[in-house]
């Protein structure tokens, strides 16, 4: 019976041609219409309750940040335990399912966190990021950090595990902890510039 | 006491080190980053051991395990996470030191030292009526719960400390320039 040239990694193939997409999107003078094109969307944001917060209360906009540290050192931790599970370093004593299962369980929390207290702050420095190179490569790492955990990571390790290649189980953990640590840096790279 | 410390903070800000550290933008930064980034290895580690005992995360994996094995990890991010943290004192020693936030930081670095002890000595003590329950009894939990709140409260004074509200140099209450420590006369900020 004929089957289909993409076979079993359809979905994979899908997902990394739209993150090369994006990025070709982004490096390239495509992008130079849209960006004229969302101006207004940031000015809107300093205009809304957030926006209005974030910049006149110092100390609401401090607290916000140090919430999406929290929301970052608990993703980072599940990315971590899951991850190194799964390159057998961390609870090498526990079976893969759980803790890939239980883990991701408390990522999402963390993730949900994270754009939750992330949409705040934008709020509150909407103009200054829309300028800072640096925050739209956190918003594309932050992208396919998404896209990888959710169409590529997670149902890669829906399948049983013992039945996955171990290379391709660890090159997925390398690179899921990459693109973490990579949202993460450009994130605090944002403190640094503007 | 407070002059004793201010001196102190001048002796160190004197050191050609400690202004060549300030003074280097990408040492600073990269100090900084690792010191904010290791979160993800030291909080990260012990938010899950903590969440663990309250029953919110891994409820189906014996305790004692999640406690020893991500125990080590997050050393070695405590570890780094303290290295980074003297470097970034040794850069910025006279501000830091009057401080308020600073100040409250390190109490609360000292209160949950007492309470991880606590925590460990208490659960090492009955671990194993309650190893696979998926919550801890209440006592273990509420020090779970003091973990929690120490360190999220570590980590907004630690974002606080970037902000100039309480500095000695503006005019203060006599309140603050006593908890900052502001020193009569001092000529350094």
């Amino acid at each position: 019976m004929p089957t289909s040239i993409l076979g079993p990694y359809f979905r994979t193939i899908v997902t990394v041609s739209v993150i090369a997409a994006a990025l070709v999107f982004s490096f390239t003078y495509a992008r130079n219409g849209v960006y004229v094109e969302i101006q207004p969307l940031f000015e809107w944001m300093e205009t809304t309750w957030f926006g209005y917060v974030g910049k006149t209360w110092g100390a609401a906009f401090a607290t916000i940040q140090a919430g999406h540290l929290i929301g970052l050192a608990v993703l980072g931790g599940c990315v971590l335990v899951s991850d190194g599970r799964l390159l057998g370093v961390v609870l090498t004593d526990v079976p893969h399912r759980i803790v890939v299962d239980r883990a991701d369980a408390v990522f999402r929390w963390a993730l949900a966190t994270l754009l939750v207290t992330g949409v705040f702050m934008a709020c509150g420095v909407a103009m200054k990021i829309y300028y800072l190179p640096v925050y739209w490569y956190k918003m594309l790492g932050l992208a396919c950090g998404i896209l990888f955990h959710y169409y590529v990571r997670r149902p890669l390790v829906a399948h049983e595990l013992g039945a996955i290649n171990p290379i391709v189980l660890k090159m997925t953990a390398i690179a899921s902890i990459l693109v973490w640590f990579l949202v993460a840096a450009t994130g605090r790279w944002i403190g640094f510039s503007g | 006491m407070s002059e004793l410390i201010y001196n102190f903070a001048v002796w160190v800000d004197d050191t050609p080190w400690s202004a060549m550290l300030h003074e280097s933008y990408y040492m600073y930064n990269w100090v900084e980053s690792t010191h904010v980034l290791t979160l993800m290895i030291s909080l990260g580690m012990l938010f899950l051991i903590d969440l663990r005992m309250l029953g919110w995360a891994f409820p189906d994996v014996p305790a004692s395990k999640i406690a020893d094995r991500l125990n080590i990890p997050m050393m070695v991010g405590f570890t780094v996470m303290f290295i980074t943290g003297i470097l970034l004192f040794y850069a910025v020693p006279v501000r830091s030191v009057q401080s308020v936030w600073f100040r409250i930081k390190m109490v609360l670095l000292v209160g949950c030292a007492i309470n991880a002890y606590l925590f460990h000595k208490r659960m090492n003590e009955s671990v194993s009526s309650w190893d696979n329950e998926a919550k801890a009894p209440q006592r273990i939990r509420n020090g779970a719960m003091l973990s929690l709140g120490f360190w999220t409260v570590v980590v907004i004074c630690g974002r606080f400390i970037a902000y100039d509200w309480f500095d000695c140099d503006y005019p203060q209450s006599a309140f603050i320039e006593f908890v900052a420590g502001c020193v009569d006369g001092q000529t350094r900020f």
